[in-house]
C-alpha cells in the first residue's frame, strides 16, 4: 500500500513538473514567434496570417487596440466577439506581453494563448495573439500516467503474489496451530502437531506438543486414580456418602445403598442428611463434627423394629480447593456384630443361670439334710431324690456343652456310613412309646419302601431323631398326635419331617431356635426337663452332615420339622 | 429448599436453620413415640421414664425454632413463599411439640400400667401407633419433597385411627362390664389411645400445613369425606 501511494505520489508530481517543463518549452516557443510576427505591421500580418500560422504551427489572431478581432487564422472575424478584457490581452496592454491557459471549447483542449503589443509610434497599435492547444502535453502526460498506472499495476499484482507466497508459508503453520489448540481446548486430545520448520513456529508447535503430552500424561494417571477409586467405592461394603459444603449429600455408594432399604436411599442426592433419613443420632454426630472439623466416630440405629445398626465416621475430605468443604461419611454395618455380641453375652448369662439353678437346689437340699433333715427317712429319701434329679440334670447340661463345643471346635470325628433311616425310626420310636402313651398321644409314622441310605453318622443320626421326638413329645399337650414321615426331595436329600399338633411357635421366634439356651417359653420348658442346648446341638449336628433343618409352624395347631440329610452315594 | 437462592446468603443459611430444626424435632418426636410404645408393650419402665425426660428437649427445641421463626419474621419482613413457609413453620413446630407431649403421656400410663398385671395382649394399640408414626413420618417426607399427594394420603390415614380408636374403646368397655377390676387398666389405655389418636390429628396438621406451603390453599376444614359425617 505504501509503496503503492509512493509511485503514486511521485507519478503526479513528476507529471507536473514535466507538463510544467513542457507548457513552458511551448510558451517559449511562442513567445519567440510572437516577437518576430509583432515587427511586422498590422496590415502585413493580416495578409500573410495563414502562412504566419502555417510557419508558427498555430492560431494567429490579430487584435486592434480596441480589442475587436481584425483577423483570425481559423475563425470568421465577424462572429467573433471583443477581446480586450481577455486576460493574455490585458497582461499584454500593461506588460507588452501576456499569457494565459484556458480550456477552449471551440477545441476541447487546453489552449494556451501567447499575446503580444504591436506597437505604432509607440503607440498600442494592436495585439498579435499566437494560441496553440497543449495537446503534445496532454499526450505526454496521459501517457505518463498510464505508464504509471502500468508501474504501479506490475508492483501491485507482484507484491501481492509474493506477499500471498510469503503469507501462506507463515500462515499455514500458525493456522496449523491454532486448529491444533483449538482441538485440545474442546478437550479433545488429538496427536501430535506437524510443523517442519526451524523457526519461532516450530518450536512453539514442539512446545505445545510437549504441553499436550503432558496434559495427555496427566489426564492418564487422573483417570487411573479416579478408576481406581471408583472401583473401591463401589465395590466396598462399607456405605460411603458424601456431602458438599451445603451439607447437602452429593454421592452415595453402592455399599450404603445394599445396607440401607430403599426408602432411604431413593432419590437422596441434593438432600440434607436429615432430610433423606431424619436420624436423630446421625444429625447428632454430626453436629459433633461440624464445629472443629474432625473425626467424630458414632454408633447409629437406622429404623425402627430390627433396626441396622451402623459404625459410622465423619471426617472431613482434604485436599479441596481453598474456601470448599466436604464431609466424608462412613458407614459399616455392624448389626450381625451386635447380634453376636449379644449372643454371647446371653450365652454367658444363660450358662450360669442354667448351672446356679440345680446347684443351688443341691445345696439348698444337702445343707438341709445336714441341719437335721437326715434323721427323718421318708424326708431325707425324698431330699436325696430331688438332689439326685438335679445331679443328673446338672449333668445332662454339661455333656450337651460338651457335645457343642466339640461339633464347634470340629474336634467331633463323624463316621459316614450309608444309614436307613427306616431302621433308625424304628429303633428310636420305642424309647418314647412309655412317655407318648403317659399323655396319651398318638404315634404315626410313615417311611416309604425302597427309601435310599443317607450319607451320616449312625450315632449322631440318632440323637438328632431322639432330640426332635423328644420335644415333640414334651411340646404336644395330652390327646395330640405326632407324625413321622420321610422322603426323597428330588435334589439329592431325604427328608425327615416330624409334625405334632403341640402349641406351636410364632414366626417371629423361629429364626432363634437354633441359638443355645433359647427357649420360647422361659418357665415353662425348663420345668419339663430341657437344657435349651437341643436343638442347637441338632443344628450343629445336621451342618456337619452337610444337611440342614427347616421349621414350619402354625401358633396353636402345630409345627412341622424338616431334617434334610444328603444321600447316601457308593462311590 | 429454595429452587431460587436468595441474595442474601445469610438469610438463606437461617431459613435452612428453621427447615432443619424442624425435620430434627420431627426425627425426636418420631424416636419418642416409637420408644414410648416400645415402653408400654415390652413394660420397660426404665425406658418410658428416658422418654418422659427428653420431652424436655422436644420443648427446647420448640422454643428454639419458634424464636428463630419470630427473627426472620421481625428482621427479615418475609414475603410471599418465604412468609408461606415461615408461618407454616411455626404451625407445624406447634403441632410437633404436642406430639413430643402425647408421646411423654403415653409414656406415663406406660409406667403405671407396667406397675399392674399385664391384663392382654395388645393388638388394636400397636396397630394404631404404627400408623400414627407413619402418619408422621409421611407428613414429614411430604413436607421434605413438597409431595402434595403425599399430605393428601396423611389425612386419609386419619380415618383408620378414629375407626382404630373406637374399636379399642368398645372392647376396652366390653373388660369393664366383665370385671371390675380392670376399670383402671382399661381406662388408662383408653387414654393411650386417645393419645394415639391426638397425634395423629397433629400429623394431619402437619401435613394440612403442607399443602399450604406448597399451594397456598388451606385445606384444613374441608370435609375429607365426600359423606361428610
Amino acid at each position: 500500500m505504501i509503496i503503492l501511494f509512493a509511485v503514486i505520489i511521485t507519478g503526479m508530481m513528476s507529471a507536473q513538473q514535466i507538463r510544467d517543463e513542457l507548457i513552458e518549452k511551448i510558451k517559449a516557443d511562442l513567445t519567440a514567434q510572437a516577437r518576430i510576427i509583432a515587427l511586422l505591421s498590422k496590415g502585413e500580418i493580416e495578409k500573410q496570417i495563414f502562412s504566419l500560422a502555417d510557419i508558427s504551427r498555430s492560431r494567429v489572431t490579430l487584435i486592434g487596440a480596441s480589442g475587436w478581432v481584425l483577423a483570425d487564422s481559423e475563425r470568421e472575424v465577424i462572429k467573433m466577439d471583443n477581446h480586450l478584457n481577455r486576460s493574455e490581452v490585458q497582461e499584454a496592454r500593461i506588460k507588452g506581453q501576456g499569457e494565459a491557459i484556458r480550456y477552449s471549447r471551440t477545441l476541447g483542449v487546453d489552449m494556451l494563448y501567447v499575446a503580444f503589443t504591436i506597437r505604432e509610434n509607440s503607440e498600442i497599435g494592436g495585439y498579435i495573439r499566437l494560441a496553440r492547444p497543449l495537446y503534445d502535453v496532454k499526450k505526454s502526460i496521459d501517457q505518463l500516467y498510464s505508464h504509471i498506472f502500468q508501474n504501479v499495476l506490475i508492483v501491485v499484482i507482484s507484491s501481492v503474489l509474493i506477499a500471498l507466497l510469503f503469507s501462506r508459508k507463515i500462515m499455514a503453520p500458525i493456522e496449523k496451530v491454532e486448529q491444533f489448540t483449538q482441538k485440545v481446548c474442546r478437550g479433545e486430545l488429538p496427536g501430535t502437531l506437524l510443523v517442519e520448520s526451524n523457526d519461532e513456529i516450530g518450536r512453539l508447535a514442539k512446545n505445545i506438543n510437549c504441553m499436550v503430552e503432558e496434559h495427555r500424561e496427566r489426564m492418564r494417571s487422573v483417570y487411573e486414580e479416579k478408576g481406581k477409586l471408583e472401583s473401591a467405592f463401589a465395590s466396598m461394603t462399607e456405605g460411603v456418602l458424601v456431602l458438599d459444603g451445603q451439607d447437602r449429600i452429593e454421592l452415595i455408594n453402592s455399599g450404603l445403598k445394599n445396607i440401607l432399604i430403599d426408602e432411604y436411599t431413593t432419590d437422596i442426592i441434593g438432600k440434607t442428611p436429615l432430610e433423606a433419613f431424619r436420624n436423630v443420632e446421625l444429625e447428632d454426630a454430626l453436629e459433633r463434627f461440624r464445629e472443629p472439623r474432625t473425626t467424630v466416630f458414632e454408633e447409629i440405629a437406622f429404623g425402627e423394629e430390627n433396626p441396622i445398626i451402623l459404625d459410622v465416621t465423619i471426617s472431613a475430605v482434604h485436599g479441596l480447593p481453598e474456601g470448599e468443604e466436604k464431609t466424608m461419611m462412613v458407614f459399616h454395618d455392624v448389626t450381625r456384630l451386635k447380634r453376636l455380641e449379644k449372643m454371647r453375652e446371653d450365652f454367658v448369662a444363660n450358662v450360669t443361670h442354667e448351672i446356679k439353678t440345680p446347684l443351688t437346689a443341691i445345696i439348698g437340699f444337702i445343707d438341709t439334710l445336714q441341719g437335721g433333715a437326715l434323721d427323718e427317712k421318708e424326708t431325707a429319701k425324698k431330699f436325696l431324690q430331688i438332689i439326685s434329679e438335679n445331679a443328673h440334670r446338672l449333668s445332662r447340661l454339661v455333656d450337651d456343652l460338651i457335645t457343642l463345643s466339640r461339633i464347634e471346635l470340629g474336634e467331633m470325628k463323624l463316621q459316614f456310613e450309608g444309614v436307613s433311616v427306616a431302621e433308625i425310626i424304628g429303633n428310636a420310636l420305642p424309647v418314647f412309646e412309655a412317655k407318648a402313651a403317659d399323655k396319651s398321644l398318638t404315634m404315626d409314622t410313615h417311611i416309604p419302601d425302597g427309601l435310599p441310605l443317607i450319607h451320616a453318622d449312625r450315632d449322631k443320626v440318632v440323637q438328632i431323631i431322639v432330640n426332635i421326638l423328644d420335644n415333640a413329645v414334651k411340646f404336644t399337650p395330652d390327646g395330640g398326635k405326632i407324625s413321622v414321615s420321610a422322603s426323597e426331595d428330588g435334589r439329592g436329600y431325604v427328608v425327615i419331617e416330624v409334625s405334632d399338633t403341640g402349641m406351636g411357635i410364632p414366626k417371629s421366634e423361629i429364626p432363634r431356635l437354633g441359638e443355645r439356651f433359647y427357649r420360647m417359653d422361659k418357665t415353662r420348658s425348663r420345668d419339663l426337663g430341657g437344657t435349651g442346648l437341643g436343638l442347637s446341638i441338632v443344628k450343629h449336628l445336621l451342618k456337619a452332615h452337610q444337611g440342614s433343618m427347616e421349621i414350619e409352624s402354625q401358633v396353636g395347631s402345630g409345627t412341622t420339622i424338616s431334617l434334610y440329610f444328603p444321600i447316601y452315594r457308593v462311590i | 429448599m429454595a429452587e431460587k437462592k436468595h441474595t442474601s446468603s445469610h438469610y438463606e443459611k437461617e431459613l435452612r436453620d428453621i427447615r432443619e430444626g424442624l425435620l430434627y424435632l420431627g426425627a425426636l418426636v418420631e424416636k419418642a413415640i416409637e420408644q414410648a410404645i416400645k415402653s408400654l408393650l415390652e413394660r420397660d419402665t426404665e425406658l418410658a421414664h428416658k422418654v418422659i425426660c427428653d420431652d424436655d428437649t422436644i420443648d427446647q427445641r420448640d422454643v428454639e425454632i419458634e424464636e428463630k421463626c419470630i427473627r426472620i419474621l421481625a428482621l427479615r419482613q418475609p414475603t410471599a413463599r418465604d412468609l408461606r413457609f415461615i408461618t407454616t413453620a411455626i404451625k407445624i413446630n406447634g403441632h410437633l411439640e404436642r406430639i413430643g407431649d402425647m408421646a411423654a403421656k403415653i409414656a406415663e400410663k406406660a409406667v403405671i400400667l407396667n406397675e399392674e398385671p399385664p391384663m392382654k395382649p395388645y393388638i388394636d394399640i400397636p396397630r394404631m401407633a404404627e400408623v400414627a408414626r407413619g402418619m408422621i413420618k409421611e407428613s414429614l417426607d411430604a413436607l421434605v419433597n413438597k409431595d402434595t399427594d403425599l399430605a393428601q394420603k396423611v389425612r386419609m390415614d386419619d380415618e383408620i385411627i378414629d375407626s382404630l380408636n373406637e374399636q379399642v374403646f368398645r372392647e376396652l368397655l366390653t373388660f369393664m362390664l366383665e370385671d371390675p377390676k380392670k376399670i383402671h387398666r382399661s381406662l388408662i389405655i383408653m387414654q393411650v389411645s386417645k393419645s394415639l389418636e391426638r397425634i395423629s390429628d397433629h400429623a394431619v396438621g402437619i401435613a394440612d400445613m403442607v399443602v399450604y406451603m406448597v399451594t397456598g390453599k388451606m385445606v384444613r376444614h374441608e370435609p375429607i369425606c365426600k359423606s361428610g359425617e
